[in-house]
């Protein structure tokens, strides 16, 4: 098993221990990761969809089709990567004008998006073509956590289009994560968005963090020892975002965030140095401290 | 509002003097012995005590202004019972927006009728065109709204944007400020009994919204990342740090590490006039 690995910005540009725990943990899952050499921003669909659909599909067509030209599949961990180039992918694969169209643009880079691949989520990739047995196997550190987990928006829907789980009541997520020992603990509007998407954060950041500060309530309310995701845009909302709702309402949040490959990470042995969470506006140490309970500081 | 010290007060009143104001029958009272006398008084139904509403509704036209100010100053229960010439003119004073007034948002906002002048023909077929073929089907449910966590604290409407669009009101619907507060969740399209694709009709508007100008400067400026770095979170010397530290190469092998993978990137934004779009300036790296 082999995919095309898109790395996109925010995983590789700021938290680059998603990237490490991901290689790492598909090293010892025996499932080779190539680079995508030269790939670029998704784009971003926030801004990229909203100012101009022709130039986010060209961007993320000529993206796709570098993963074309290695004859693989592409394998992304952000929710909005994955809208972007799953959308583009979904909507070439279906439109025969409009594939026409990007190709035209395409060509004045010697490019052709031609639909013969594609675009997968890492913890779909995880649930559907490892499966929960072998990733079972491949705990060595069993986690006695309690997490509230954002599934994020862009990884179930649109659900027409997407068709991996209930995007009302999902599960693979919550299965992934308690195959680490962890608990998935239930909280009140645990589908809702973080609030960073869709050009939101940048455009007013004000209404994003009111977004936060609403799931950090309710995931406080649930007592969660940390936060998982699956994106990056996410990631970094729940980690900078939770400092800035701090500061703007004068809380005192600090649950740990942790994306999914480092818990996995962490489940594997990994430190926290390795999945670097200790550069992370949240202190990860609250919930580390209480993994040292069982292993006893190893 | 209802208010306990007021109510008390009234009820005090209204026994006070009961003959002469027969609009005020204590007799009233007794039947909705919790609601406000004068109220009760003004909505009871013909119907229902056909005897001493005769006289009542002479009387309420002599104390008009009393009369009002009371309805206005009372949550009304029964909104559909006898609407009484008084209780509809205090319900169009009633502020409905009060509310949503303290929004930023909303500060400024024309709130004059549309006509047939503001409608650009043809918007809807574009926007249909362009992608979003469900439109015309909205049947205006409001399920949308309902859904929408950013309509629960910003005053974006999903289902009014979907409505001006499916009437035409370009000019409208490309410069209000709330369309932008959409997160693009998909909380609406996943609960539209239609099923309409609501989450590309936003952007496709957002697209003309661009084209005519109204475009945030942070937007922009991430536009402007990806033009030069190829990224619209380029890397930064922490970051290159951690990598290292990690076992990482500083640069991902992106369009960081490879110049002609940038230059293919930048030729594409180029072709698709992204550039000028968001007025990047090549020579200065700046927008305009």
């Amino acid at each position: 098993m082999a995919f095309a690995y898109f790395l996109g910005c925010i995983m590789n540009n700021r938290y680059p221990g998603i990237e490490k725990a991901t290689r790492i943990m598909f090293e010892k899952l025996g499932i080779e990761l190539k680079d995508m050499e030269g790939a670029s921003c998704c784009p971003a669909p926030g801004v990229f969809g909203s100012f101009d659909l022709t130039t986010q599909q060209s961007i993320a067509a000529r993206n796709i089709t570098i993963a074309e030209d290695m004859g693989m599949d592409v394998m992304t961990e952000c929710n909005g990567c994955f809208g972007s180039l799953y959308e583009t992918n979904h909507l070439l694969h279906e439109d025969e004008d409009q594939k026409e169209k990007i190709n035209t643009i395409l060509s004045e880079v010697d490019r052709e998006y031609k639909g013969e691949v594609n675009v997968r989520h890492f913890a779909e990739i995880l649930y559907n073509d490892v499966g929960l047995d072998t990733l079972q196997e491949a705990v060595t550190t069993p986690l006695n956590l309690n997490v509230a987990v954002h599934y994020g928006c862009h990884f179930l829907k649109p659900s027409a289009a997407i068709g991996l789980d209930d995007p009302m009541k999902p599960t693979i997520l919550d299965e992934l994560v308690e195959i680490t020992g962890a608990k998935s603990i239930d909280y009140k509007d645990k589908m809702m968005c973080c609030g960073a998407g869709g050009g939101l954060r940048s455009r007013d950041l004000d209404v994003t963090l009111d977004f936060t500060r609403e799931k950090l309530d309710n995931m406080m309310e649930a007592g969660v020892d940390a936060i998982i995701n699956v994106c990056p845009f996410c990631h970094l909302q729940f980690d900078v975002g939770q400092t800035e709702v701090n500061k703007k309402y004068g809380t005192n949040y600090g649950i740990p965030v942790f994306h999914l490959a480092q818990l996995y990470g962490l489940a594997m042995g990994l430190t926290a140095e390795d999945i670097t969470v200790d550069a992370h506006q949240i202190s990860a140490d609250p919930a580390l401290a209480k993994l040292d309970e069982i292993t006893g500081g190893e | 509002m209802l208010s306990g010290g007021d109510k008390s007060e009234k009820q005090e009143k209204t026994e006070e003097q009961p003959q002469p104001d027969p609009e005020l029958k204590v007799a009233e009272k007794e039947e909705r012995p919790q609601s406000d006398p004068e109220v009760v008084t003004e909505k009871e139904k013909p119907s229902e005590k056909p005897a001493e509403t005769a006289p009542e509704k002479e009387a309420k036209s002599e104390t008009p202004d009393e009369e009002t100010k009371e309805a206005e100053k009372t949550e009304e229960p029964i909104e559909s019972e006898k609407p009484v010439e008084k209780t509809t003119e205090a319900k169009e004073e009633k502020p409905q927006t009060k509310r949503s007034d303290s929004m930023t948002l909303l500060e400024g906002r024309e709130v004059d009728t549309l006509t047939r002048s503001d409608i650009t023909d043809d918007f809807k077929q574009a926007v249909i065109d362009a992608g979003a073929e469900t439109l015309s089907i909205c049947f205006q449910c409001g399920t949308c709204t309902g859904a929408c966590p950013s309509g629960r604290r910003t005053p974006y409407r999903v289902r009014q944007i979907v409505r001006k669009s499916l009437m035409g009101f370009k000019d409208e619907v490309i410069a209000d400020d709330s369309l932008w507060m959409c997160t693009t969740c998909y909380e609406c399209q996943e609960r539209c009994p239609r099923g309409i694709k609501i989450v590309d009709i936003i952007k496709i508007v957002r697209n003309y919204a661009s084209q005519a100008g109204h475009m945030a400067k942070a937007h922009k400026m991430t536009g402007s990342f990806v033009i030069k770095t190829g990224h619209g979170v380029p890397i930064n010397d922490a970051t290159k740090a951690l990598r290292k530290s990690v076992g990482l190469n500083e640069l991902p092998p992106t369009t960081h590490e490879f110049p002609e993978a940038l230059e293919e990137v930048q030729t594409i934004l180029k072709t698709t006039k992204f550039d000028s779009l968001i007025g990047y300036n090549w020579e200065s790296g700046e927008l305009e």
